[in-house]
């Protein structure tokens, strides 16, 4: 029988260290020590996540039904208009959105955010192809959803995993979407007006940037940190 | 062929709000074990449990999801059936595993132990069903023990007073709950991997732990209550934080003692004592004497009634009632954060003194108690004693054993010795169970 010399405390025969502080049990009466049943079971048994597979498939039923429905109805009372289009990629989107994160549970969250985006991107260019718009797709729609695209993915690729303090995070949040409107502006200037002439969106980023300075600033001083944590009640 | 008609029971409020937290990483869930003094035979266990199950028809059942709210119904599905023990005790429990069972059985060595879902029982009513099952298993093993009036007879048939819901039998229409403190120094550490979950018991004499408790003029739950909180303090002042916020404990307390029932269903509410360290600093000696005192005061009949009959009120709302259930969760999920998670910095659970007829005495060696994971990663503390041993477990899915390490050195310093046994300390290769 061993004590912890940290502790004090009484260890268990089968311990090699003490629970309570880590340190090793050296008794020098017992070096050779005899191999004990360990107080605690040592059968690992794992415990599976729970499967979500029926709610995926009942969803999955739900917009397929939505669909075919919608179908059959834009077959029977209006034929010209293939309005059954936009309720299917409704569908293809949200199943994307809900159900591959049901059925995929170990997905990474890049890979979760960029195909939530390419949906959203297959669903412009669907309304885009049905109402013959193809032009505004690609010289409007797919940049800005494609600088959105890659402005989120690195976003969330900088705050994966939560690693990322909150002023930091609010920082990332901040330029992103500064970045985001100043892209969605050149590209509407660009497809309306044939030229880029920065307005609005030159006004958004100072703000954004502006407000972001004093927050890294905050974020790498400990004391000023100190100082905004006491002030703020935080 | 005509179907079978099967009978169904509603819940109490303790159990809706324990199946409402059900969640694929949380599960309201607790073990009692018992140390033979000899091995544990399997065979006899498990012929003991198919003798005890029938008696205790509460535990023979499955929760089912209803529109509304979920609801208890027989479970007649074979079992449960007696496994060998694993590492990680009080693994969450799902409504449509294990042939749907709430209850679960586990040998290793010379220990036996049940787990048992927190909306089919409180500890009290679990105790009773575990002391019948000892019972049993040592006659199954050849050992003479007598009927006497603690141990239920597996023979009778169970009464309706066993399973009544007490909370509604009690529950007054006028309640005004007194007002908890809102947010508790919260004591969270790093989590561990799904599903860790570590284990650290202490064991020390009864006589020398109640002799130094009376010391300070207390109970021995009031005196561990106020190590607790002491050492809370302590941990949360070394933390500096910009603000310290106050130390409150959630103790269940057993209604049966204030309104007489036999329900072995859940009659339990909990008390919150409380120190703000704003106030300025506290000796130990203070800190035992309120707890002491904030006990007695808020450990009346009046007080708890109107807290449970708040619970009853809210259960029986005609507005709840017909919010579906798929929506009524996460309310009740925030709820329980709200209410019960933040007003909290740990919980202290204490079931007493585990009594067993004279017959049965030289066969248990002693008796432990684990409480399953919270809703975050932090410690809670049960405690039971059986004979001279009292049993304190620390258990929770934190990395970090700063908590057990403080309140065990504390008791060391008080002159109790202690005996720590811990499953902190996983081996590589696992083995099978004995």
């Amino acid at each position: 029988m061993s004590y912890c010399v940290n502790c004090g405390v009484e260890l268990g025969d089968g311990l090699e260290r003490c629970p309570l502080c880590g340190t090793l049990v050296i008794n020098p009466n017992e070096l050779e020590k005899e191999t004990v049943l360990p107080f605690f079971p040592t059968r690992q048994e794992s415990v599976k996540p729970v499967s979500k597979r029926e709610l995926a498939l009942l969803l999955t039923v739900m917009l397929a039904s939505v669909s075919v429905c919608c179908g059959f109805l834009n077959l029977a009372l209006k034929p010209k208009l293939a309005w059954s289009l936009y309720t299917f990629g409704a569908a293809a989107m949200l199943w994307i959105w809900f159900v591959v994160p049901l059925i995929w549970r170990k997905i990474n969250i890049v890979v979760r955010v960029g195909a939530d985006i390419l949906a959203i991107g297959f669903y412009v260019l669907l309304i885009a192809l049905t109402s013959d718009g193809l032009n505004w797709y690609l010289k409007l729609a797919l940049p800005i959803i494609g600088s959105a695209a890659a402005i989120i993915l690195l976003a969330s690729w900088l705050m994966r995993d939560g690693r990322r303090s909150t002023l930091m995070s609010i920082v990332i949040c901040l330029l992103s979407s500064g970045l985001m409107g100043f892209a969605a502006e050149m590209f509407i200037d660009r497809f309306v007006y044939g030229r880029w002439t920065p307005s609005w969106s030159l006004i958004l980023l100072a703000v954004c940037v502006g407000l972001s300075i004093p927050l890294v600033i905050i974020r790498l001083n400990p004391s000023l940190r100190e100082e905004t944590r006491r002030r703020f009640h935080l | 062929m005509a179907k079978k008609k099967v009978s169904w029971y509603k819940m109490d409020n303790a159990s809706v709000m324990y199946s409402s937290l059900q969640k694929e990483e949380y599960s309201a869930i607790y073990r009692f074990s018992a140390v033979m003094n000899e091995k544990v035979q399997p065979e006899a266990l498990q012929k003991a449990i198919d003798k005890v199950m029938p008696r205790f028809p509460g535990f023979r059942s499955r929760i089912r999801k209803g529109f509304f709210w979920y609801y208890f119904e027989p479970n007649e599905a074979p079992g449960p059936f007696l496994k060998k023990d694993v590492a990680e005790p009080c693994r969450p429990v799902r409504f449509n595993e294990d042939n749907n069972w709430l209850v679960r059985f586990y040998y290793y060595d010379r220990r036996i132990s049940i787990e048992v879902f927190h909306a089919i029982s409180d500890g009290s009513g679990a105790l009773s069903f575990f002391r019948c099952l000892l019972a049993q298993y040592l006659r199954e093993t050849g050992i003479e023990i007598a009927d006497c009036d603690f141990i239920q007879n597996v023979e009778e048939k169970s009464t309706a007073n066993e399973w009544e819901d007490a909370y509604s039998r009690y529950a007054v229409k006028r309640c005004k709950a007194q007002p908890l403190i809102k947010k508790a120094y919260q004591n969270t550490g790093t989590p561990e991997n799904f599903y860790t979950f570590n284990v650290t018991m202490g064991f020390m004499p009864v006589d020398k732990l109640k002799a130094k408790a009376k010391s300070y003029g207390a109970s021995i739950t009031d005196y561990l209550c106020a190590v607790l909180i002491y050492v809370l303090m302590d941990k949360q002042k070394r933390e500096r934080p910009i603000r310290e916020k106050p130390v409150a404990l959630s103790v269940p307390v057993n209604l049966r003692a204030y309104f007489p029932s036999e329900t072995l269903r859940n009659f339990i509410i909990t008390v919150q004592p409380w120190i703000d360290p704003t106030l300025g600093p506290y000796s130990f000696d203070e800190v035992v004497a309120l707890v002491h005192h904030y006990m007695r005061i808020h450990c009346s009949p009046q007080e708890m009634r109107a807290a449970f009959s708040r619970n009853v009120k809210f259960q029986n709302s005609r507005f709840l009632k017909i919010i579906p259930r798929v929506l009524k969760n996460p309310v009740m999920s925030m709820s329980y954060k709200i209410k019960g998670t933040r007003p909290y910095s740990a919980i202290m659970t204490n079931p007493g003194a585990f009594k067993v007829p004279d017959d049965m005495k030289p066969h248990i060696e002693h008796m432990e108690v684990i409480q399953g994971q919270a809703t975050v990663p932090r410690p809670h503390l049960a405690t039971m004693s059986y004979g001279n041993i009292m049993e304190v477990t620390f258990s929770g899915t934190m990395k970090e054993s700063e908590l057990e390490r403080d309140f065990f050195r504390f008791l060391i310093k008080e002159g109790i010795p202690v005996h720590i046994e811990s499953n902190r300390q996983r081996p590589a290769a696992s083995e099978g169970g004995k």
